[in-house]
């Protein structure tokens, strides 16, 4: 039947239409009967899964780039990706999958040498607050999540998340019981913090106060072995970046930071030790230690010292090793 | 549509999150840093379950590689694969809950009740389950680059499900464009030459050769060279030194008779050329899948009388630990995994010959390639129990490695006498050999022994300079 009335093969940007106009359908519906729901719904999928195969190309065949502009510019001429966000807890697996994956691979779709999906987001960032939210949804999670951490990539997009009254909630999501769920939230805190220096750095020193108080007593301090260890694995990489070295100074002049750095730096742990090891020493190798400071390092020199004497790792590591005898010329001379 | 809409509900049921749901009943199964427990959940009704229970603590384990593998196991769906029920963190260690499969791994099967191989009608009924489930993942943009009986499991009705998701990649979270990985995962014996060369990179094919390699593997008993203990990289050197054809000869042919539709599927899937191999899908259509039967065949054929996977597990590992006493000094890191020969063992194969006549694989060993393979993930099955089978085999094989080095002796004596004096230490022992052959034997493996250190160190460099160089290029 289709192929004796197929007149011309449908464009990319038909697909594109033809996908909004089901979402649309699919939006709206509130009962209509069952099996004629049903066939919009496979026929939904269909268009999906072709959108997909237009983004990445399948085994026989590698993607087009003028395919790709064509689809990019038409989904983001009206707004699809918001039908899109908007329906997914209505499609089914396979279906979620296939638009998350669509979605991420818009984010990085250039129509001529512009990112247009940056564009549409800067003027749509409330929907990011659904995705945000997506965490609280063991069903959503995976897909928002995903989607989200796409979206970030945009500056701009990563700036109103680390800004919004919601990032305090990601202290939260990091730790939520599903091991994926948590593990995906933790990758997306991660990027935040990581991905757009300049972006980061201002949010730091605006948010100093409340963020490290939570980053302290919730994560660094949390009960939870993987959420310790990847906190002190992320902060050693957030003090280390060059454009956050105004924060790191107000960091390691803290006596209760360097409390729970020395605490981590006993655990029984490696990974944690050694992540720790990175956090400490930027502590000791401080040129201006407060007074305070200087007194917790002097009162607790011999231990220290014997601490990192017998701190090996198992694989050779100049740096390491180059740090370590820093750090104990810096105690020892205090 | 209806069946995946039922199986989506059927996800919804959430497991509990905690451990003190659960109680553990026996160990089945054990990798490097992760051992799987046979389990009951008891707030729902003492279901039995599969605890996969992972160390996260080990250093050389990447926490994102154990993200990508939660993520990839909640989100795949499909009856021939083994999903997650949950995971959620015990202390250090990660608890990935599972439905339990009471047949175990095809492996465990095979090495226990069928050293000679399954009939083709069974192997049909596997490998089509298995192939439906491949189909889904590559499909899916996953590649699941670890396709060995030992990662086939079966439940008490004979459904059939790909396990164990280790070191499978997923090609959408890859921040490269092409459609390639260059990273070696894997076990050797099932490994595409491709992946072995990975310079080239690899892609869907690769699972496809090891899914042939798969089928030698349930037809004949054991995969294509395992007459070699597995994690005998000196074995494999030695064997390479006096050419492979030598073991033909001591090869026992069960006698066994395979169809023309399964040779011609198994060729087709061990093309030395990736682009001739079929995909997934393509394979689904072959005639040998045409008349297959249903999971009854399995129940009927192979599940009756099988003992349960606990006593199986149980009495591979007392095997083993036999096994490993007698393996004394040349333990090529199956036990301490601080040893770095863990994670780089190698394998010198160049390439494979497919005789399709006798369905087996023909390695071909090349001079001076050497390549490492490092193992990315975890494999958690019964490997163990192989040994208790091969050990036959096994005698046979270092029956003919003493005969190659009895000849080797001869030449060597035969070249120091011609050449006097010119290495007395030598000589020496040469003149000592005459009391036991055996003494000089020993020296002749000290000596390859030697040999295999040096290689590994090169094998490092090598590694370690590809690093260096990888790295440089993606940082340009």
């Amino acid at each position: 039947m289709k192929g004796l009335f197929k007149s011309k093969p449908r464009t990319p940007a038909d697909v594109v239409r033809h996908t909004r106009d089901l979402l649309l359908v699919v939006d709206r519906t509130t009962e209509t009967r069952e099996s004629k729901r049903e066939e919009k719904m496979a026929e939904l999928y269909k268009n999906i899964r072709e959108l997909k195969c237009i983004l990445y190309g399948n085994s026989e065949s590698e993607p087009v780039s003028d395919a790709c502009a064509q689809l990019t510019q038409e989904f983001f001429k009206e707004n699809t990706l918001r039908l899109i966000i908007k329906c997914l807890p209505k499609l089914n697996l396979e279906a979620r999958k296939d638009a998350t994956q669509v979605v991420a691979n818009l984010q990085r779709q250039q129509v001529q040498f512009k990112l247009i999906a940056s564009d549409y987001l800067e003027k749509n960032l409330d929907l990011m607050d659904i995705l945000i939210v997506g965490y609280e949804n063991t069903d959503m999670a995976l897909h928002y999540g995903a989607m989200l951490r796409e979206c970030i990539r945009h500056q701009i997009v990563a700036k109103y998340v680390l800004n919004s009254p919601r990032m305090k909630k990601f202290f939260d999501y990091i730790q939520l019981p599903n091991f994926d769920i948590a593990a995906d939230a933790a990758a997306t805190f991660k990027e935040l913090l990581t991905r757009h220096k300049s972006t980061v750095a201002e949010f730091l020193s605006k948010n100093y106060e409340w963020f490290f108080a939570e980053y302290n007593t919730k994560l660094l301090e949390s009960s939870n072995y993987i959420t310790r260890r990847q906190a002190v694995k992320l902060l050693g990489d957030i003090l280390l970046d060059r454009s956050n070295s105004a924060v790191m100074t107000q960091y390691v002049s803290s006596r209760d930071n360097l409390r729970i750095l020395m605490n981590l730096l006993r655990e029984s742990s490696k990974s944690i030790q050694i992540e720790a090891f990175h956090v400490f020493k930027l502590f000791a190798a401080n040129q201006r230690k407060p007074a305070d400071i200087v007194g917790i390092l002097v009162a607790n020199k011999s231990k220290i010292l014997r601490l990192l004497e017998d701190f090996k790792i198992d694989k050779e590591d100049e740096q390491f090793e180059a740090d370590k005898a820093q750090v104990m010329k810096e105690i020892e001379a205090l | 549509m209806a069946t995946t809409e039922a199986e989506e509900a059927a996800k919804r049921v959430q497991y509990p999150l905690d451990s003190s749901s659960y109680k553990l009943l026996n160990e089945i199964g054990a990798g490097v840093s992760a051992v799987v427990y046979k389990a009951l959940c008891i707030p729902m009704n003492s279901t039995a379950v599969a605890i996969k229970s992972i160390d996260l603590d080990r250093s050389r384990l990447d926490l994102d590689d154990v993200r990508r593998e939660a993520k990839t196991l909640s989100l795949l769906s499909h009856p021939n694969i083994l999903k997650a029920h949950c995971s959620f963190t015990v202390d250090r260690r990660l608890w990935v809950v599972m439905p339990f499969m009471a047949a175990g791994s095809l492996q465990s099967i095979i090495s226990h009740s069928f050293p000679n191989g399954l009939i083709e009608p069974c192997i049909a009924v596997v490998l089509k389950d298995s192939l439906n489930a491949l189909s889904y993942l590559h499909a899916q943009g996953h590649l699941h680059r670890d396709i060995k009986a030992g990662n086939i499991l079966v439940d008490s009705n004979g459904q059939v499900k790909l396990a164990d998701f280790g070191v499978s990649a997923s090609i959408y979270e890859s921040t490269c464009s092409s459609l390639k990985f260059t990273d070696v995962a894997g076990t050797p014996y099932w490994m595409a030459p491709e992946v072995i060369h990975s310079h080239t990179g690899y892609s869907f094919k690769a699972d496809i050769w090891s899914f042939g390699i798969t089928a030698l593997e349930l037809a004949h008993g054991r995969p294509p060279l395992s007459h070699l203990p597995p994690s005998k990289s000196m074995m494999l050197k030695i064997t390479k030194r006096f050419r492979f054809s030598d073991f033909d000869k001591y090869r026992k042919g069960n006698g066994k008779k395979f169809s023309k539709a399964f040779k011609d599927m198994v060729a087709s899937c061990l093309d030395q050329d990736p682009s001739k191999r079929p995909t997934a899908d393509k394979l689904l259509k072959h005639p040998f899948f045409k008349n297959c039967k249903g999971s009854e065949c399995l129940v009927k054929n192979v599940l009756q009388g099988l003992p349960s996977v606990e006593k199986r597990y149980k009495e591979s590992k007392v095997c083993s630990v036999h096994e490993d006493g007698e393996k004394g000094g040349d333990n090529d890191g199956d036990g301490d995994d601080d040893d770095p020969s863990v994670q780089g063992k190698q394998r010198r194969i160049s390439g494979w010959n497919f005789n399709e006549e006798g369905l087996e694989l023909e390695p071909v060993f090349p001079n001076d390639e050497v390549k490492e393979v490092r193992f990315g993930g975890e494999t958690v099955v019964q490997q163990t129990g192989e040994h208790v089978v091969n050990r036959e085999g096994m005698l046979a094989t270092l029956n003919v490695l003493k005969g190659s080095l009895e000849q080797e002796l001869w030449q060597v004596k035969f070249l120091v006498s011609t050449i006097q004096g010119e290495e007395t230490h030598h000589q020496v022992q040469v003149v000592g050999g005459d009391h036991s052959e055996e003494q000089e034997i020993s020296r002749l493996r000290a000596e390859l022994e030697n040999e295999r250190r040096k290689n590994t160190q090169l094998e490092l460099q090598l590694h370690t300079c590809k690093l260096h160089l990888s790295s440089l290029s993606t940082s340009k």
